[in-house]
């Protein structure tokens, strides 16, 4: 008994006096893969509406990197058409804030600020119509406001694709190759463009702007309200 | 009370026609084991509710509760009252002079024959109307500032930061029953706040600096483009936003774009441009004094409600006056911006009174329309050394509404401070009325269940008609 507790002792001694055990490191091995998911990339915020000092900046470029004052005189234009009134006039319905009333910006979209955006690029895209497509001495391609490419009649959807993109390009900032849509959305505005001119041709309207004039006026306006215009 | 003519029924007539119809309506569900705000008993209501118009009226700058719902004609505590020394009584129709110091004249109370309320020399017209009135006195606003105060009287929410954080009364007035109406809710320069997920897109204030804006936000040239091709690429838009939305994780905004793509349509469908210029507002509707001092957008604005009511292209317009921010010698013409308002509701009311409904048949606006003034705040009892007074967190409204008893005061103020005073035993206690406690009740009164919207807020069943 006694020759067992000493052997004990000094057992126990020697393993609390002797060196310190080591761990190596050594790489783990790799975890087997359970299953594989897509990278989630989708927005995790609503869309948001452009602010109203962004979108007018943008107007202002649009209609020739202008003063405001400047495009108001040249919208409203000498003929008295009604295609532009003042700013004034707008400044509420696109959401600016009015600080004299205490009434903060507005930070959702509706169908007055709707028909405000309608009622301002119908009035860029009409003048800009006048200004690149329809003036003669013919506007050179450097100073083109909006329809950087020359005008082609018959429009055929092939020739109409390149300078939709130009289009597209300006008013939303990408490639229309790009654009998500079950369908392509030149061919979508192909067929607006078509529908326009066809409508032209039969009507006896008296009327400023030829069909294939009007039919670039209406796709320029589509583009200039798109969704994508507005909200980011 | 108005007449509406031999055969037709009387206003009190229609009021307990309709009431007795809702009331049917309600008895049902209860009958049928739902609650008061339960799906069917909601939906029973919504038919009660169908073809009721709202009208939200904002006095912009804080007015003196003293002239008119709260009136004080006594040098008591803090209580300066309005005088001969800092106001313009020559042009105030109700203001008869009393004695105060000397000199000095103060006013008489105004008490029309026939009404439980007494008013201050400011409710001009309106107070001959007193049987219609409900005033709500010593409305607790916790603030002096104007954008809380605003914010706080039209959602019941103070700011957070400088953030509206609830949405507007007439924002749920719009979301509850003007989905369908081409302008559901027109906001001119009203602090009207959309806020939160249980909202329609198509309730999204339709906000404009005047009204003159919708006309010429409406109005488009033919010499350039035809009406078909405006119209084909808003829908072709329509179908881009649904189609975008369709592919969106989060699709609420770009189908409420959708939405107002097609809104956009049938406003510029039902050509409305002509009649709501301002011009054919006055020619229309020419009974509404254009040119009044301080009432003349107001007169426009109200000429604006009834035509767009008359059509039934709209649910709710709210719209502000301002002028009542008289901290200084211009405190001399609050008394007139207060009868220039008050003169325009008196004209607005009697105009409904006698505006056939769009849609249901034998009533007049009036039966179904619902009325809300409401202010900042007050502002102090005591005049300041520039002649005019300041901000003060008191406050009055005025609801003219079907459901709403009529000649009736309630809450108080007290009457050394002019401070509010407890009303009566809420949930949470004995306490002063307040913004959101009034707005409840306005939701309760058209069957909306105030839970729904409003965080806080109790339904006061004192001001609603039995």
């Amino acid at each position: 008994m006694r020759a067992l507790a000493a052997t004990t002792f000094v057992y126990t001694a020697l393993v609390a006096c002797g060196p310190p055990s080591v761990v190596h490191p050594e790489s783990a091995p790799a975890l087997s893969a359970a299953s594989r998911v897509a990278m989630d990339t989708a927005p995790k915020e609503d869309l948001r509406l452009v602010p109203p000092e962004a979108y007018m900046r943008s107007y202002l470029q649009w209609f020739g990197a202008l003063a405001p004052a400047d495009v108001q005189k040249r919208a409203k234009g000498a003929d008295g058409n009604q295609l532009f009134d003042s700013w004034d006039d707008y400044l509420s319905a696109m959401g600016f804030p009015d600080y004299r009333n205490d009434l903060p910006r507005a930070q959702q979209t509706n169908a007055i600020m709707v028909a405000t955006f309608e009622r301002l690029a119908i009035a860029l895209c009409d003048r800009a119509v006048e200004h690149d497509l329809k003036s003669l001495p013919v506007t050179p391609m450097a100073e083109r406001a909006v329809f950087a490419f020359e005008n082609q009649e018959p429009m055929t959807e092939a020739a109409f694709a390149p300078r939709f993109d130009v289009l597209h390009r300006t008013f939303l900032g990408y490639p229309a190759t790009l654009a998500p849509g079950p369908v392509s959305r030149s061919h979508i505005y192909y067929g607006l463009f078509s529908e326009v001119v066809a409508a032209r041709q039969k009507s006896k309207a008296k009327a400023r702007f030829t069909p294939t004039e009007a039919a670039w006026a209406a796709v320029c306006y589509g583009l200039a309200r798109h969704p994508e215009t507005h909200l980011y | 009370m108005a007449s509406h003519g031999t055969r037709k029924p009387t206003f009190t007539e229609g009021m307990l026609m309709q009431r007795r119809t809702f009331l049917k309506l309600l008895g049902a569900a209860t009958g049928l084991g739902v609650g008061h705000f339960s799906p069917l008993g909601q939906a029973l209501a919504e038919e009660a509710n169908a073809g009721h118009f709202f009208v939200c009226i904002h006095a912009s700058g804080g007015w003196d509760v003293t002239l008119w719902a709260d009136p004080r004609n006594e040098k008591l505590g803090l209580v300066s009252p309005a005088s001969t020394e800092n106001t313009d009584t020559g042009v105030i129709r109700r203001w008869v002079d009393a004695p105060l110091d000397g000199d000095t004249r103060t006013f008489a109370l105004v008490k029309p024959a026939g009404s439980n309320i007494v008013f201050g020399p400011g409710i001009g017209e309106l107070g001959d109307m007193a049987s219609r009135l409900t005033v709500v006195n010593g409305l607790a606003m916790n603030t002096v500032s104007h954008p809380d105060g605003t914010a706080f009287s039209a959602t019941g929410r103070h700011l957070v930061g400088g953030r509206v954080p609830g949405s507007s009364i007439d924002t749920l007035f719009a979301n509850e029953f003007g989905l369908t109406q081409t302008f559901p809710l027109v906001s001119v320069q009203f602090p009207s706040s959309y806020v939160g997920d249980n909202l329609d897109r198509r309730a999204v204030p339709l906000t404009i600096g005047s009204v003159g804006t919708l006309s010429r936000t409406l109005t488009r040239s033919t010499l350039y483009d035809s009406d078909a091709e405006r119209d084909k690429v808003t829908a072709l838009l329509g179908k881009q936003a649904r189609e975008l939305a369709a592919e969106s994780a989060y699709p609420d905004v770009m189908q409420g774009m959708a939405l107002q793509y097609d809104a956009l349509r049938a406003m510029l469908g039902g050509k409305l441009q002509d009649v709501f210029s301002v011009g054919g507002l006055q020619k229309a509707q020419p009974q509404f004094n254009y040119k009044a001092r301080f009432a003349s957008g107001t007169a426009v604005n109200m000429a604006f409600a009834i035509e767009a009511m008359k059509r039934n292209v709209v649910r709710c317009v709210s719209f502000a006056q301002g002028g009542f921010d008289t901290h200084n010698a211009n405190y001399k013409t609050q008394a007139l911006v207060q009868q220039d308002l008050f003169d325009a509701v008196a004209q607005f009311v009697r105009t409904l009174d006698e505006t056939p409904h769009p849609t249901l048949r034998g009533k007049k606006l009036a039966d179904t329309t619902h009325i809300l003034v409401m202010s900042d705040f007050c502002r102090t009892p005591q005049i300041n050394t520039g002649g005019g007074r300041d901000h003060y967190p008191n406050n009055s409204a005025l609801v003219i509404s079907p459901r709403f008893k009529g000649n009736f005061v309630f809450g108080k103020s007290d009457k050394e401070q002019l401070l509010p005073a407890h009303a009566k035993r809420f949930a949470d206690g004995d306490r002063a009325i307040a913004p959101p406690d009034l707005l409840a009740t306005m939701l309760s009164a058209v069957s909306v269940n105030p839970r729904k919207y409003l965080r806080d807020g109790e339904v006061v069943p004192e001001l609603l008609k039995v």
